[in-house]
Protein backbone atom coordinates (compact mmCIF):
# COMPACT_ATOMS: atom_id res chain seq x y z
CA UNK A 1 0.00 0.00 0.00
CA UNK A 2 0.66 3.78 -0.33
CA UNK A 3 2.13 5.42 2.55
CA UNK A 4 3.08 8.89 3.12
CA UNK A 5 5.19 10.71 5.70
CA UNK A 6 4.19 13.07 7.66
CA UNK A 7 5.85 15.71 9.93
CA UNK A 8 4.02 17.14 12.66
CA UNK A 9 4.72 19.34 16.06
CA UNK A 10 2.91 17.35 19.07
CA UNK A 11 2.78 18.61 22.39
CA UNK A 12 5.96 20.62 21.72
CA UNK A 13 7.70 17.60 20.21
CA UNK A 14 8.60 17.09 16.42
CA UNK A 15 7.59 13.91 15.12
CA UNK A 16 7.34 11.74 11.73
CA UNK A 17 5.14 9.40 10.96
CA UNK A 18 4.20 7.13 8.23
CA UNK A 19 0.74 6.68 7.06
CA UNK A 20 -1.46 5.54 4.90
CA UNK A 21 -3.13 7.96 2.70
CA UNK A 22 -6.72 7.20 4.05
CA UNK A 23 -5.55 7.39 7.30
CA UNK A 24 -7.31 9.49 9.95
CA UNK A 25 -6.07 11.28 12.43
CA UNK A 26 -7.76 9.64 15.36
CA UNK A 27 -6.24 6.04 14.14
CA UNK A 28 -2.83 7.48 14.15
CA UNK A 29 -2.76 9.57 17.12
CA UNK A 30 -3.97 5.81 19.21
CA UNK A 31 -1.85 4.09 17.33
CA UNK A 32 1.18 6.29 18.28
CA UNK A 33 0.33 6.05 22.23
CA UNK A 34 -1.52 8.80 22.31
CA UNK A 35 -4.54 7.22 23.93
CA UNK A 36 -5.99 10.57 25.68
CA UNK A 37 -7.56 10.96 22.53
CA UNK A 38 -10.75 8.96 22.98
CA UNK A 39 -12.57 6.84 20.03
CA UNK A 40 -16.02 7.28 20.30
CA UNK A 41 -19.03 7.94 17.93
CA UNK A 42 -16.34 8.33 14.83
CA UNK A 43 -18.56 10.58 12.69
CA UNK A 44 -18.18 13.75 14.49
CA UNK A 45 -21.21 13.93 17.01
CA UNK A 46 -19.63 13.75 20.33
CA UNK A 47 -16.01 14.82 20.81
CA UNK A 48 -14.05 12.61 22.46
CA UNK A 49 -11.30 12.63 20.13
CA UNK A 50 -11.10 16.30 20.22
CA UNK A 51 -7.81 17.93 19.48
CA UNK A 52 -6.19 20.93 18.92
CA UNK A 53 -4.88 22.14 15.48
CA UNK A 54 -2.78 25.06 15.27
CA UNK A 55 -4.98 26.05 17.97
CA UNK A 56 -8.16 25.12 17.17
CA UNK A 57 -10.80 22.27 18.49
CA UNK A 58 -11.41 19.89 15.81
CA UNK A 59 -12.71 16.19 15.97
CA UNK A 60 -9.59 14.10 14.66
CA UNK A 61 -11.72 11.22 13.68
CA UNK A 62 -13.15 13.07 10.62
CA UNK A 63 -9.91 14.83 9.86
CA UNK A 64 -6.99 12.45 7.45
CA UNK A 65 -3.69 12.43 9.50
CA UNK A 66 -2.38 13.32 6.16
CA UNK A 67 -4.11 16.77 6.70
CA UNK A 68 -2.43 17.68 9.92
CA UNK A 69 1.00 17.27 7.94
CA UNK A 70 3.26 20.89 9.37
CA UNK A 71 0.74 21.38 12.02
CA UNK A 72 1.08 21.65 15.03
CA UNK A 73 -1.25 19.18 17.69
CA UNK A 74 -2.31 19.58 21.25
CA UNK A 75 -3.51 16.57 22.91
CA UNK A 76 -4.61 15.85 26.77
CA UNK A 77 -1.31 14.28 27.01
CA UNK A 78 0.44 18.06 26.50
CA UNK A 79 -1.67 19.93 28.71
CA UNK A 80 -0.18 19.93 32.27
CA UNK A 81 3.31 21.46 32.77
CA UNK A 82 5.13 18.10 33.90
CA UNK A 83 3.59 17.38 37.01
CA UNK A 84 1.73 20.93 37.55
CA UNK A 85 -1.98 20.80 36.33
CA UNK A 86 -2.88 23.18 33.49
CA UNK A 87 -5.56 25.62 35.47
CA UNK A 88 -8.58 24.31 33.09
CA UNK A 89 -7.93 20.68 34.53
CA UNK A 90 -7.54 22.04 38.39
CA UNK A 91 -10.99 23.85 37.68
CA UNK A 92 -12.19 20.11 36.71
CA UNK A 93 -11.28 18.87 39.67
CA UNK A 94 -12.52 20.88 42.17
CA UNK A 95 -15.82 21.57 40.56
CA UNK A 96 -16.31 17.48 40.23
CA UNK A 97 -16.59 17.99 36.67
CA UNK A 98 -15.30 14.26 35.61
CA UNK A 99 -17.09 11.38 36.50
CA UNK A 100 -16.11 8.23 34.23
CA UNK A 101 -13.39 10.74 32.61
CA UNK A 102 -14.29 9.30 28.68
CA UNK A 103 -15.66 13.42 27.09
CA UNK A 104 -13.19 15.13 29.45
CA UNK A 105 -9.77 16.04 27.62
CA UNK A 106 -12.45 16.33 24.99
CA UNK A 107 -13.99 18.98 27.06
CA UNK A 108 -10.74 20.19 28.18
CA UNK A 109 -9.09 20.90 24.75
CA UNK A 110 -12.24 22.50 23.85
CA UNK A 111 -11.88 24.33 26.91
CA UNK A 112 -8.32 25.59 25.77
CA UNK A 113 -8.97 26.80 22.63
CA UNK A 114 -11.93 28.74 23.83
CA UNK A 115 -9.97 30.47 26.52
CA UNK A 116 -6.80 31.44 24.27
CA UNK A 117 -9.47 32.95 21.96
CA UNK A 118 -12.25 34.45 24.55
CA UNK A 119 -10.67 34.94 27.80
CA UNK A 120 -13.64 35.90 29.35
CA UNK A 121 -16.50 34.29 27.81
CA UNK A 122 -20.34 34.27 28.76
CA UNK A 123 -22.60 31.35 30.37
CA UNK A 124 -23.70 30.85 26.63
CA UNK A 125 -20.55 31.08 24.85
CA UNK A 126 -19.39 28.50 27.27
CA UNK A 127 -22.35 26.12 26.47
CA UNK A 128 -22.50 26.70 22.68
CA UNK A 129 -18.73 25.26 22.95
CA UNK A 130 -19.34 22.44 25.47
CA UNK A 131 -22.33 21.34 22.53
CA UNK A 132 -19.35 19.80 20.71
CA UNK A 133 -18.67 17.54 23.48
CA UNK A 134 -21.27 14.67 24.80
CA UNK A 135 -21.16 13.94 28.43
CA UNK A 136 -23.58 11.10 29.17
CA UNK A 137 -22.77 10.49 33.23
CA UNK A 138 -21.37 13.70 34.56
CA UNK A 139 -23.79 16.11 33.02
CA UNK A 140 -23.02 19.76 32.30
CA UNK A 141 -23.68 21.81 34.59
CA UNK A 142 -20.54 20.85 36.70
CA UNK A 143 -18.32 21.62 33.76
CA UNK A 144 -19.61 24.34 32.86
CA UNK A 145 -19.17 26.29 36.16
CA UNK A 146 -15.31 24.30 35.55
CA UNK A 147 -15.02 26.35 32.71
CA UNK A 148 -16.51 29.74 33.66
CA UNK A 149 -13.68 29.34 36.73
CA UNK A 150 -11.05 28.15 34.79
CA UNK A 151 -11.58 31.49 32.60
CA UNK A 152 -11.38 33.28 35.98
CA UNK A 153 -8.20 31.57 37.11
CA UNK A 154 -6.38 32.25 33.65
CA UNK A 155 -7.79 35.94 34.12
CA UNK A 156 -6.33 36.29 37.09
CA UNK A 157 -2.97 35.29 36.48
CA UNK A 158 -2.65 38.76 34.71
CA UNK A 159 -2.24 36.98 31.32
CA UNK A 160 -4.11 35.40 28.19
CA UNK A 161 -3.93 31.62 28.07
CA UNK A 162 -0.81 30.89 26.07
CA UNK A 163 -2.48 29.19 22.98
CA UNK A 164 -0.41 26.15 22.26
CA UNK A 165 0.85 27.68 19.38
CA UNK A 166 2.27 30.59 21.21
CA UNK A 167 3.42 28.07 23.87
CA UNK A 168 5.67 26.28 21.68
CA UNK A 169 7.26 29.03 19.87
CA UNK A 170 8.11 30.11 23.27
CA UNK A 171 10.04 27.18 24.02
CA UNK B 1 -6.50 13.93 -11.05
CA UNK B 2 -10.06 14.65 -10.96
CA UNK B 3 -10.82 14.17 -14.75
CA UNK B 4 -9.09 11.11 -14.51
CA UNK B 5 -10.38 9.51 -11.59
CA UNK B 6 -13.46 10.59 -12.30
CA UNK B 7 -16.08 8.81 -9.70
CA UNK B 8 -13.49 7.37 -7.82
CA UNK B 9 -12.20 10.59 -6.40
CA UNK B 10 -13.39 12.64 -3.79
CA UNK B 11 -12.46 16.71 -2.89
CA UNK B 12 -11.69 16.91 0.53
CA UNK B 13 -11.44 19.95 2.41
CA UNK B 14 -12.58 20.34 5.88
CA UNK B 15 -13.55 16.35 5.76
CA UNK B 16 -16.79 17.06 7.53
CA UNK B 17 -18.55 15.31 4.83
CA UNK B 18 -16.01 12.80 2.88
CA UNK B 19 -15.35 11.00 6.07
CA UNK B 20 -18.97 10.58 7.27
CA UNK B 21 -19.58 9.10 4.20
CA UNK B 22 -17.23 6.24 4.11
CA UNK B 23 -17.87 5.93 0.54
CA UNK B 24 -16.04 2.53 -0.18
CA UNK B 25 -15.43 3.04 -3.81
CA UNK B 26 -13.61 5.86 -3.73
CA UNK B 27 -9.77 5.63 -4.44
CA UNK B 28 -8.30 8.84 -4.70
CA UNK B 29 -8.51 11.92 -2.44
CA UNK B 30 -7.61 15.17 -3.64
CA UNK B 31 -7.25 17.90 -0.61
CA UNK B 32 -8.17 21.08 -0.91
CA UNK B 33 -7.37 22.45 2.08
CA UNK B 34 -4.12 24.15 1.50
CA UNK B 35 -4.95 25.72 -2.45
CA UNK B 36 -5.06 29.44 -0.68
CA UNK B 37 -8.82 29.52 -0.64
CA UNK B 38 -9.22 30.77 2.87
CA UNK B 39 -9.87 34.41 2.84
CA UNK B 40 -12.83 36.99 3.21
CA UNK B 41 -11.62 39.96 0.62
CA UNK B 42 -13.78 42.85 0.06
CA UNK B 43 -14.96 43.62 -3.50
CA UNK B 44 -16.33 46.72 -4.29
CA UNK B 45 -18.99 46.76 -1.94
CA UNK B 46 -19.79 43.23 -1.77
CA UNK B 47 -17.67 40.12 -0.70
CA UNK B 48 -15.39 37.62 -2.32
CA UNK B 49 -14.85 34.45 0.02
CA UNK B 50 -12.37 31.74 -0.70
CA UNK B 51 -14.46 28.22 -1.17
CA UNK B 52 -12.01 26.45 1.63
CA UNK B 53 -12.97 29.28 4.57
CA UNK B 54 -14.21 27.66 6.99
CA UNK B 55 -17.56 27.99 9.21
CA UNK B 56 -15.44 29.57 12.25
CA UNK B 57 -13.72 31.58 10.09
CA UNK B 58 -16.58 33.46 8.77
CA UNK B 59 -18.39 33.17 12.28
CA UNK B 60 -15.49 35.45 14.07
CA UNK B 61 -15.20 37.85 10.96
CA UNK B 62 -16.38 41.35 11.93
CA UNK B 63 -17.11 42.21 8.90
CA UNK B 64 -19.32 39.45 7.72
CA UNK B 65 -20.75 39.86 11.10
CA UNK B 66 -21.86 43.17 10.18
CA UNK B 67 -22.65 42.42 6.64
CA UNK B 68 -26.51 42.48 5.83
CA UNK B 69 -27.52 42.54 9.57
CA UNK B 70 -24.99 39.15 9.83
CA UNK B 71 -27.43 36.86 8.41
CA UNK B 72 -24.44 34.63 7.04
CA UNK B 73 -22.78 34.85 10.38
CA UNK B 74 -25.88 33.71 12.16
CA UNK B 75 -26.47 30.78 9.43
CA UNK B 76 -22.48 29.76 9.92
CA UNK B 77 -22.88 29.67 13.68
CA UNK B 78 -25.35 27.11 13.59
CA UNK B 79 -23.26 24.48 11.17
CA UNK B 80 -22.61 22.05 14.02
CA UNK B 81 -20.03 21.90 17.33
CA UNK B 82 -17.73 24.19 17.22
CA UNK B 83 -15.20 21.50 16.00
CA UNK B 84 -17.45 21.22 13.61
CA UNK B 85 -17.39 24.80 12.65
CA UNK B 86 -13.07 24.67 12.60
CA UNK B 87 -13.25 22.18 9.98
CA UNK B 88 -16.38 22.57 7.69
CA UNK B 89 -15.84 24.84 5.29
CA UNK B 90 -18.54 27.75 2.98
CA UNK B 91 -17.32 26.18 -0.50
CA UNK B 92 -18.22 22.28 1.15
CA UNK B 93 -21.71 23.45 2.50
CA UNK B 94 -22.55 24.13 -0.94
CA UNK B 95 -20.72 21.48 -3.12
CA UNK B 96 -22.49 18.70 -0.89
CA UNK B 97 -25.49 20.15 -1.74
CA UNK B 98 -27.87 19.13 0.86
CA UNK B 99 -31.18 20.38 0.61
CA UNK B 100 -31.20 21.20 4.56
CA UNK B 101 -27.74 23.25 4.26
CA UNK B 102 -27.82 26.30 6.29
CA UNK B 103 -25.22 28.45 4.40
CA UNK B 104 -27.41 28.73 0.56
CA UNK B 105 -30.45 30.20 1.81
CA UNK B 106 -28.14 33.23 3.39
CA UNK B 107 -25.98 32.96 0.20
CA UNK B 108 -29.52 32.76 -2.14
CA UNK B 109 -30.72 35.88 -0.28
CA UNK B 110 -27.49 37.76 -0.78
CA UNK B 111 -27.87 36.87 -4.39
CA UNK B 112 -24.34 35.18 -4.23
CA UNK B 113 -22.75 34.30 -7.08
CA UNK B 114 -20.57 30.86 -7.31
CA UNK B 115 -16.69 30.97 -9.33
CA UNK B 116 -16.16 27.22 -10.82
CA UNK B 117 -12.21 26.23 -11.82
CA UNK B 118 -11.69 24.03 -14.64
CA UNK B 119 -9.21 22.39 -17.31
CA UNK B 120 -10.94 24.96 -19.25
CA UNK B 121 -10.90 27.59 -17.48
CA UNK B 122 -12.90 29.88 -14.84
CA UNK B 123 -17.12 30.93 -14.89
CA UNK B 124 -19.17 32.69 -12.59
CA UNK B 125 -22.18 31.16 -11.75
CA UNK B 126 -25.64 32.53 -10.22
CA UNK B 127 -26.03 30.53 -6.72
CA UNK B 128 -29.23 29.81 -7.64
CA UNK B 129 -28.19 27.74 -10.87
CA UNK B 130 -25.50 26.13 -8.99
CA UNK B 131 -28.00 23.47 -7.39
CA UNK B 132 -29.96 20.44 -9.65
CA UNK B 133 -31.02 17.93 -6.21
CA UNK B 134 -30.47 16.48 -3.49
CA UNK B 135 -26.43 16.23 -3.63
CA UNK B 136 -26.34 17.32 -7.19
CA UNK B 137 -24.65 20.15 -8.75
CA UNK B 138 -23.29 21.54 -11.92
CA UNK B 139 -20.16 21.28 -11.17
CA UNK B 140 -19.04 17.76 -12.74
CA UNK B 141 -15.28 17.67 -12.57
CA UNK B 142 -15.16 21.39 -11.76
CA UNK B 143 -13.66 22.84 -8.57
CA UNK B 144 -15.38 25.47 -6.26
CA UNK B 145 -13.20 28.10 -5.58
CA UNK B 146 -14.86 31.30 -4.81
CA UNK B 147 -18.48 32.49 -3.20
CA UNK B 148 -18.96 36.30 -4.48
CA UNK B 149 -21.95 38.26 -2.51
CA UNK B 150 -22.60 41.74 -4.29
CA UNK B 151 -22.83 44.93 -2.09
CA UNK B 152 -26.62 44.83 -1.08
CA UNK B 153 -28.81 47.16 -2.35
CA UNK B 154 -28.38 51.13 -1.83
CA UNK B 155 -31.21 52.97 -1.88
CA UNK B 156 -33.32 53.33 0.83
CA UNK B 157 -33.19 51.26 4.02
CA UNK B 158 -32.72 47.32 4.08
CA UNK B 159 -33.36 44.48 6.45
CA UNK B 160 -32.02 41.34 6.74
CA UNK B 161 -32.98 38.54 8.63
CA UNK B 162 -32.04 34.40 9.06
CA UNK B 163 -34.28 32.17 10.77
CA UNK B 164 -34.11 28.25 11.50
CA UNK B 165 -36.20 25.64 13.57
CA UNK B 166 -33.51 22.68 14.18
CA UNK B 167 -33.83 20.01 16.99
CA UNK B 168 -31.45 21.58 18.89
CA UNK B 169 -29.16 24.98 17.52
CA UNK B 170 -26.70 22.98 16.10
CA UNK B 171 -28.23 20.31 14.22
CA UNK B 172 -29.46 20.37 10.37
CA UNK B 173 -32.30 22.31 9.37
CA UNK B 174 -35.84 21.14 9.93
CA UNK B 175 -36.79 24.56 7.55
CA UNK B 176 -34.21 26.98 7.57
CA UNK B 177 -35.33 30.56 5.82
CA UNK B 178 -33.39 34.10 4.92
CA UNK B 179 -34.90 37.26 3.93
CA UNK B 180 -34.03 41.05 2.99
CA UNK B 181 -36.15 43.51 2.61
CA UNK B 182 -35.36 47.19 0.83
CA UNK B 183 -37.78 50.34 2.00
CA UNK B 184 -38.42 53.58 0.14
CA UNK B 185 -39.11 56.20 1.62
CA UNK B 186 -43.17 56.06 1.43
CA UNK B 187 -42.76 53.19 2.75
CA UNK B 188 -43.15 50.18 0.45
CA UNK B 189 -41.51 47.32 -0.55
CA UNK B 190 -38.86 48.15 -3.24
CA UNK B 191 -36.92 45.01 -3.29
CA UNK B 192 -37.55 41.72 -1.54
CA UNK B 193 -35.26 38.18 -1.25
CA UNK B 194 -36.89 35.27 0.43
CA UNK B 195 -35.20 32.10 0.30
CA UNK B 196 -35.67 28.66 2.15
CA UNK B 197 -33.76 25.68 2.67
CA UNK B 198 -34.99 21.59 3.36
CA UNK B 199 -38.07 22.59 1.98
CA UNK B 200 -38.06 21.06 -1.60
CA UNK B 201 -35.07 19.28 -3.93
CA UNK B 202 -33.09 22.17 -3.74
CA UNK B 203 -32.82 25.19 -1.56
CA UNK B 204 -34.97 27.45 -3.24
CA UNK B 205 -35.54 31.01 -3.72
CA UNK B 206 -39.61 31.70 -3.46
CA UNK B 207 -39.88 34.43 -6.32
CA UNK B 208 -43.85 34.45 -5.94
CA UNK B 209 -43.46 35.76 -2.44
CA UNK B 210 -40.64 38.45 -3.42
CA UNK B 211 -43.45 39.45 -6.24
CA UNK B 212 -45.89 39.86 -3.80
CA UNK B 213 -44.11 42.12 -1.41
CA UNK B 214 -42.59 44.38 -4.11
CA UNK B 215 -44.23 47.82 -4.79
CA UNK B 216 -46.84 47.60 -1.74
CA UNK B 217 -46.70 48.86 1.61
CA UNK B 218 -45.19 46.69 4.12
CA UNK B 219 -47.75 46.12 6.77
CA UNK B 220 -48.51 42.43 8.55
CA UNK B 221 -51.18 41.69 6.11
CA UNK B 222 -48.45 42.38 3.20
CA UNK B 223 -46.20 39.87 5.29
CA UNK B 224 -48.66 37.18 5.15
CA UNK B 225 -49.69 37.28 1.75
CA UNK B 226 -46.04 36.39 0.82
CA UNK B 227 -46.14 33.40 3.45
CA UNK B 228 -48.97 32.06 1.68
CA UNK B 229 -47.28 32.69 -1.82
CA UNK B 230 -44.27 30.66 0.06
CA UNK B 231 -47.31 27.63 0.63
CA UNK B 232 -47.41 27.57 -2.78
CA UNK B 233 -43.73 27.14 -3.63
CA UNK B 234 -42.25 24.79 -1.72
CA UNK B 235 -42.36 21.10 -2.23
CA UNK B 236 -41.50 19.47 1.07
CA UNK B 237 -41.56 15.68 1.52
CA UNK B 238 -41.58 13.82 4.84
CA UNK B 239 -38.12 12.63 6.02
CA UNK B 240 -36.70 11.57 9.26
CA UNK B 241 -37.16 15.27 10.98
CA UNK B 242 -40.21 16.20 9.76
CA UNK B 243 -43.54 15.66 7.94
CA UNK B 244 -44.54 17.10 4.48
CA UNK B 245 -47.62 18.97 6.90
CA UNK B 246 -44.49 20.20 9.60
CA UNK B 247 -42.71 21.54 7.05
CA UNK B 248 -45.04 23.32 5.40
CA UNK B 249 -46.45 25.42 8.95
CA UNK B 250 -43.06 25.55 9.91
CA UNK B 251 -42.11 27.19 6.27
CA UNK B 252 -44.82 29.90 7.01
CA UNK B 253 -43.75 30.24 10.54
CA UNK B 254 -40.02 31.28 10.08
CA UNK B 255 -40.97 33.14 6.52
CA UNK B 256 -43.34 35.42 8.80
CA UNK B 257 -40.54 35.78 11.63
CA UNK B 258 -37.91 36.06 8.85
CA UNK B 259 -40.08 39.09 7.18
CA UNK B 260 -41.22 41.08 10.37
CA UNK B 261 -37.40 40.86 11.64
CA UNK B 262 -36.76 42.79 7.80
CA UNK B 263 -38.91 45.29 8.44
CA UNK B 264 -38.34 45.70 12.10
CA UNK B 265 -34.48 46.21 10.93
CA UNK B 266 -35.45 48.09 7.81
CA UNK B 267 -37.27 50.50 10.52
CA UNK B 268 -41.00 49.88 9.63
CA UNK B 269 -43.34 50.00 12.25
CA UNK B 270 -46.09 47.12 11.60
Amino acid sequence: MKTIRTRVKINGETKEWTIAPGDLLLDVLRREGYLGVKRGCETGECGACTVLRNGRAINSCLLFAAQADGCELLTIEGVAQGDVLDPIQEAFLEHGAVQCGFCTPGMILNTKALLARHPDPTEEEVRDMLAGNYCRCTGFRKPIEAVLTAAQACRAKGRKKPTSARRARAR
Amino acid sequence: MLKREGRRACLVAGGTEAVVQRDRSIRTLVDVSRLGLCYIRRKGSGWAIGAATTMATLEESRQIREFADGILAAAVSTCGSMQIRNMATLGGNLANASPAADTPTPLLALDASVVLASSRGRRTVPLSEFFLGPSQTILNGALLVEILIPGPPRRGRTGWSFQKLGRTESDISVVNCAAGLQVGRTGKCIWARVALGAVAPTPLRAQGAEAALIGQPVTKELIEAACDAVLREIRPIADLRASAEYHREMSLVLTRRALRQCAQRAGCPL
